[in-house]
């Protein structure tokens, strides 16, 4: 089924999307067209191509052996809706500019400072006083400078699993990306620190187009604007939050699916 | 029930490390009982003067230090040789080797390292027959052909640690390169490589001591009982492990024999330094890692 929201200009239009690996159907012919502000939160069950979908965004499937895919996806950047396979918009680039969070933290074994440091400094060319600068920034947009400004050349490990996945977006972050992909971002933390980065990300909306997968109801209610529901490999269902703001609603919903 | 089987399995651990430092230590022991009297300036250097007998003016007979040059040369080249391609091969294995051609290439890693080390010399040898009868006819075994026999030696450890020390990091961590919009290659060598130092740098240590004690290469490539220090890349040079094999074989009094156990001792001061060598290294590039 094709879902539609279009009261406002689209960020991302799939089109017949279809991913499979080693010859097994994983995306089948996903049609969507995503439009409006604020967060996207993706359900379903486990295997219904969540993680897929998502990576599908950022090309990240193709780091998979036994990947191939047919179909397009166009998404907004720099203004302009721009098709992520086209030769024009090099997958290093588009990588830059969709930036993702994984389940579980992924810090690097070095220092705080150079987790995001490095990237940076990798990928932008930028020189020392400038990455610094940034590295200050990042770290106050995900509230983690107060935490950290005394022990910038601490090990990452040394951080709470929340401080770490907080410095994972803020790795990303620094990157400038546009639009933000997280894969169950809140999966490996405790309820209380999963709190702080859903408020994180409510605050994130403003400045960043959120794409997240979820497997919690209460997180999806409480962050989503609009909700993606995938079976199998397909979408089900696309809401608008008045459509979810009534929890039986959405609670009907979800038991059909799951 | 349980509980008895778990008693066994533990005090077998234990009992099985407890064995390991037994046996060091008895070989220890051994070593340093019969070899430790005979250090002197003389099992070093003979009759020579010490400081002309460094700088080689002075010619050193019957006595360590030209095997001493000799083996650290050797290794050194060795290790030269073979820890970049090694490293380099077990990274293309990791990170780019497409799958048939893969277990082609594995497989013949596991063939190299099963080859008894004899072979190898053989093979350098044959390759000096060969040169010889073709288009080199004043080519010899040589330092450089030893060094090189050697590092074909201890390549298979090289290419195996560091294939599997990049694989052996999750998931998760290997995508962080590719997700934030790293290239290949800076994936590699600033995320994966450094995440993996470690684990390739017991494989050089093991490579090193391989490279340091093997006798069978070298003794058809071109070490000679008596050669004094090397005399560059294509001249015969004396080695640590040759001669504690013909001290052994040949002694014609106790006190030779007891200067055999004295050289294997340097043997073993010699292979620890190298290994503090590769640590110290191996520190050092962490270290830069850690600067922004």
């Amino acid at each position: 089924m094709e879902s539609t929201l279009t009261q406002a200009e689209p960020f991302c239009i799939v089109k017949n999307l279809q991913v499979l690996f080693h010859g097994r159907n994983v995306l089948q012919g996903i049609d969507l067209t995503l439009s409006g502000n604020g967060i996207v939160v993706v359900l379903g069950s486990s295997g219904s191509g969540k993680t897929t979908f998502l990576r599908s965004l950022n090309r990240l499937n193709e780091c998979y052996p036994g990947y191939s895919s047919s179909g397009r996806v166009n998404l907004k950047l720099s203004g302009t809706m721009s098709d992520i396979n086209h030769s024009d918009l090099p997958l290093t680039e588009l990588r830059r500019q969709v930036g993702m969070v994984f389940q579980t933290p992924n810090v690097l074994p070095t220092s705080i400072a150079q987790n995001i440091s490095l990237p940076l400094k990798l990928v932008t060319g930028l020189g020392k006083s400038e990455r610094e600068a940034r590295l200050v920034e990042v770290l106050q947009e995900v509230h983690l400078w107060d935490e950290v400004k005394n022990r910038l050349k601490d090990n990452a490990f040394r951080l709470s699993g929340g401080q770490q996945q907080r410095l994972c977006m803020a790795r990303v972050l620094a990157l400038k990306p546009q639009v933000l992909l997280l894969d169950e971002p809140t999966a490996s933390l405790d309820f209380k620190t999963s709190h702080k980065i859903e408020d994180l990300l409510i605050e994130l909306q403003e400045h960043y187009q959120i794409i997240a997968v979820s497997h919690s109801l209460r997180q999806a209610r409480k962050i989503a604007d609009q909700i993606l529901i995938m079976k199998e490999g397909r979408i089900e269902h696309l809401l608008k939050k008045e459509k979810f703001e009534d929890p039986k609603i959405l609670q009907k919903l979800l038991e059909e699916i799951f | 029930m349980s509980r008895l089987l778990d008693i066994c399995v533990y005090s077998w651990s234990w009992l099985a490390t407890i064995k390991i430092f037994l046996v060091i230590g008895c070989l220890l022991w051994f070593l340093l009982s019969r070899g430790l009297p005979t250090l002197s300036k003389e099992l070093f250097f003979g009759d020579a003067p010490v400081l002309q007998a460094i700088f080689g003016q002075v010619r050193v007979w019957d006595a360590l230090w030209p095997a001493c040059v000799g083996t650290l040369l050797l290794v050194l080249l060795a290790g030269l040789i073979a820890v970049p391609l090694g490293i380099a091969s077990g990274i293309y294995l990791a990170c780019y080797a497409s799958s048939p051609f893969k277990r082609i290439l594995s497989m013949s890693v596991e063939l190299l390292a099963g080859t008894p080390s004899i072979v190898m010399g053989l093979f350098g040898f044959a390759l000096i027959l060969f040169l010889r009868d073709t288009f080199l006819p004043e080519a010899n075994t040589s330092l450089l052909l030893a060094s090189l026999c050697l590092a074909l030696l201890i390549l298979p450890y090289l290419i195996f640690t560091t294939q599997v020390a990049l694989e052996s990091l999750a998931d998760e961590y290997q995508l962080i390169g590719p997700s934030l919009g790293l290239t290949q290659v800076q994936t590699v060598f600033h995320i994966l490589l450094p995440a993996a130092g470690r684990s390739i740098l017991g494989g050089v240590v093991l490579a090193i001591g391989r490279a340091a004690e093997d006798t069978a290469v070298i003794m058809l490539t071109g070490v000679i009982a008596n050669a004094g220090l090397p005399h560059g890349l294509f001249g015969k040079f004396e080695a640590l492990p040759f001669r504690i094999y013909y001290l052994a074989a040949e002694y014609q009094s106790p006190a030779e024999l007891n200067s055999a156990y004295g050289t294997a001792l340097v043997l073993l001061a010699l292979t620890g330094l190298l290994y503090s060598g590769a640590f110290a290294l191996h520190k050092t590039l962490e270290w830069q890692w850690n600067q922004h």
